[in-house]
């Protein structure tokens, strides 16, 4: 099965996650931080990793950097989520294989967004 | 008298041109034109360019006090000027006592009797005259006159050049001015990248003299940012292959001197010399407060976007969620219902939070909000917040107490504004702040009363503490809240005339926000406290 992760530190979010994936067949892993975050793909290699941009701490744009670093993590798929849109963030294109999904987003939306993702080697 | 005529002819005229500037020679060439004329007063009148007036140009003349003095202008009207230059012929005032002219009556005054009045001319038009004057009564006949009409014509193209080389000499110092006191980069570079002209300005911006970038080719641009070279160059020579003919404008960055980077903003023309391109001009702004300003405005806009954004997503995300428990099971389950319910009160009162705070802040900053004044009790408004929050404060496990001394005084101040400011500090110190302990305490001093909202959470660092007042600041970018609440309470504090600060040990040591409320309220309205 494949594993999805998610870093998101609003708890309301969080909850919105559940619901949308409940079901679905895939794992999914969400932790509240980029350091939670940190532990969990030392763990092991997810499939898929969707990051909230503007978290406490370290923000998920960091952590897209960190997580590029890691050869392991090199070409593993990443969605950026955010209120704020694309452009914002165009810059971080150039750590590949991203794409970007604006807050509010539906179930629909979502899920075509992860099927779309997963396995994308770019 | 006149033995040696052409002799002296051909010496004067040569003194007239020995100078670009006829006044430098003036004084040698009327001495050797005493030699065949008797004078003892000489002068050059120039018409103005309105032609209403006349210019004294240069004068001489063997006795010290004159009326009519050199770079002074008199009106043409009435002057013998006038007739010589609207007849184009000599004038002769036999006698100045009897005399027609305006001129007449000052000069005899200062001991002229006669006067010889010459037209001088230069390519056909009438610039002004030379005028002799002589002590002697009835002394100018028309010998002088042929005589000296082998003068006029050299010593008027003279004058001619002097205005000619003094027009240059002052553009060229305007110029030069402009230059060295531009505030922005002025400049002309080869298309070897040799620079003719760089502006001292240069320096400030750049932190490297002038010379530097005359002595080396291309200098310019070796100090531009490695991120930016390419572009600039690419800009550059778009321009020197004639592929630009307008204006162009580029930003860009350099390395100062000093290691930091300064954005310019560069405008550039090709130089060209008989219609081939052989280099630039142009000049270079410093642009980098702009740029700061810039990006401040962005991140400012982008805070707000967010802040404002993001509770309506989830709404939005709460509603689809009800919409879809409802298609799925056609009842939503108790659970799901209160949570979707409470996600969205939650978002409500975020977005209606983040809508008062920005309303608020304009209203105060615009000044508008006359201060509402009234008898307060700081220690009941302490003691009604610290009852009010007990509740919220308890959610993070945390104790939310007070210590008021018997005898804080009522002060005159607006009560709205100050709940709202103690509030916001309690608020504060709740959100930053678990299992900890948060006390509100007053004092009075000499003339005002401290309020105290301390403590035992996250604490500031140093940077943080100087900043935290100031509008949108956020330590972190994705805090909670909009960035503006402590923006607010500086400004509530200074409208009362107060002070408000922030005392920490740094990270994770707790803080301490402090403000003072004078115990006398000097505001526009006038109104001075009694303390009870």
């Amino acid at each position: 099965m494949k594993e999805l992760l998610i870093v998101e530190d609003d708890l309301e979010m969080q909850e919105f996650y559940k619901d949308m994936l409940e079901g679905e067949p895939f794992t999914v892993t969400i932790v509240s931080n980029a350091e939670e975050g940190q532990k969990k793909i030392k763990e092991k290699i997810y499939n898929l990793v969707i990051l909230d941009i503007l978290m406490d701490g370290v923000t998920g744009d960091r952590f897209f950097a960190l997580l590029r670093r890691d050869s392991r993590y090199k070409e593993v798929p990443v969605i950026m989520a955010s209120a704020l849109d694309e452009k914002t963030y165009r810059c971080f294109q150039a750590l590949g294989n991203v794409s970007f999904l604006e807050k509010p987003f539906n179930k629909e939306r979502l899920l075509s967004e992860i099927s779309m993702r997963f396995g994308s080697k770019k | 008298m006149f033995t040696n005529k052409k002799e002296i002819i051909l010496n004067i005229n040569r003194i007239i041109f020995s100078s670009l500037d006829i006044r430098e020679v003036y004084e040698t060439m009327s001495k050797e034109l005493l030699k065949v004329i008797d004078f003892d007063r000489l002068s050059v009148t120039l018409i103005t360019e309105d032609n209403n007036l006349y210019e004294t140009f240069v004068l001489s003349k063997d006795y010290a006090y004159t009326e009519l003095k050199e770079g002074v202008q008199y009106p043409m009207e009435g002057s013998l000027m006038k007739r010589v230059v609207q007849f184009r012929q000599p004038v002769i005032v036999e006698d100045t006592s009897k005399g027609r002219f305006l001129t007449d009556p000052v000069l005899y005054k200062e001991g002229i009797h006669s006067r010889l009045g010459y037209p001088l001319e230069h390519k056909g038009r009438v610039i002004g005259s030379v005028n002799f004057g002589s002590k002697r009564k009835d002394y100018y006949s028309k010998k002088h006159i042929t005589f000296f009409s082998q003068i006029a014509p050299q010593l008027a193209m003279a004058i001619e050049n002097t205005r000619l080389f003094n027009g240059i000499k002052e553009a060229e110092e305007k110029y030069r001015t402009v230059i060295e006191s531009s505030p922005d980069i002025i400049f002309e570079c080869t298309k070897d990248g040799e620079f003719l002209l760089m502006s001292p300005s240069v320096e400030k911006i750049t932190g490297y003299a002038a010379n530097q970038f005359y002595e080396n080719r291309g200098y310019g641009l070796s100090l531009c940012h490695e991120e930016d070279q390419e572009r600039v160059q690419r800009e550059i020579l778009q321009v020197l292959k004639g592929q630009n003919d307008s204006l162009m404008d580029i930003e860009f960055r350099i390395l100062h001197k000093q290691g930091h980077v300064v954005w310019l903003s560069l405008e550039m023309l090709p130089m060209k010399q008989n219609k081939d391109i052989v280099g630039i001009e142009g000049f270079c702004r410093d642009i980098t407060e702009r740029k700061k300003l810039d990006e401040l405005k962005d991140n400012l806009v982008r805070d707000v976007t967010h802040e404002l954004k993001t509770p309506v997503a989830k709404i939005e995300m709460a509603i689809d969620m009800f919409e879809r428990s409802v298609t799925l099971g056609d009842k939503v389950s108790l659970g799901r219902g209160s949570q979707i319910h409470e996600i969205l009160r939650n978002n409500v009162n975020r977005l209606k939070n983040s809508i008062k705070n920005i309303l608020d802040i304009s209203k105060l900053e615009s000044g508008v909000e006359p201060l509402k004044l009234s008898d307060i009790s700081i220690a009941d408004l302490v003691k009604q917040i610290v009852f009010e929050q007990k509740d919220s404060a308890s959610t993070k496990n945390n104790v939310l107490t007070h210590q008021l001394p018997a005898g804080i005084p009522i002060i005159k101040a607006d009560r709205d504004m100050i709940y709202h400011l103690i509030n916001h500090l309690v608020n504060n110190a709740i959100k930053f702040t678990e299992h900890g302990k948060i006390i509100i305490s007053a004092r009075v001093l000499s003339d005002a009363v401290e309020v105290t909202v301390e403590d035992t959470g996250r604490g500031l660092d140093e940077k943080t503490r100087e900043r935290v007042f100031e509008k949108f600041y956020k330590e972190m970018p994705s805090a909670f809240g909009s960035g503006i609440g402590l923006a607010i309470c500086k400004n509530i504090v200074q409208k009362h005339k107060g002070r408000i600060w922030v005392e920490s040990e740094g990270k994770g040591k707790g803080s301490r926000f402090k403000f003072t409320l004078p115990m006398i309220v000097d505001t526009k309205q006038k109104v001075t406290t009694n303390p009870k």
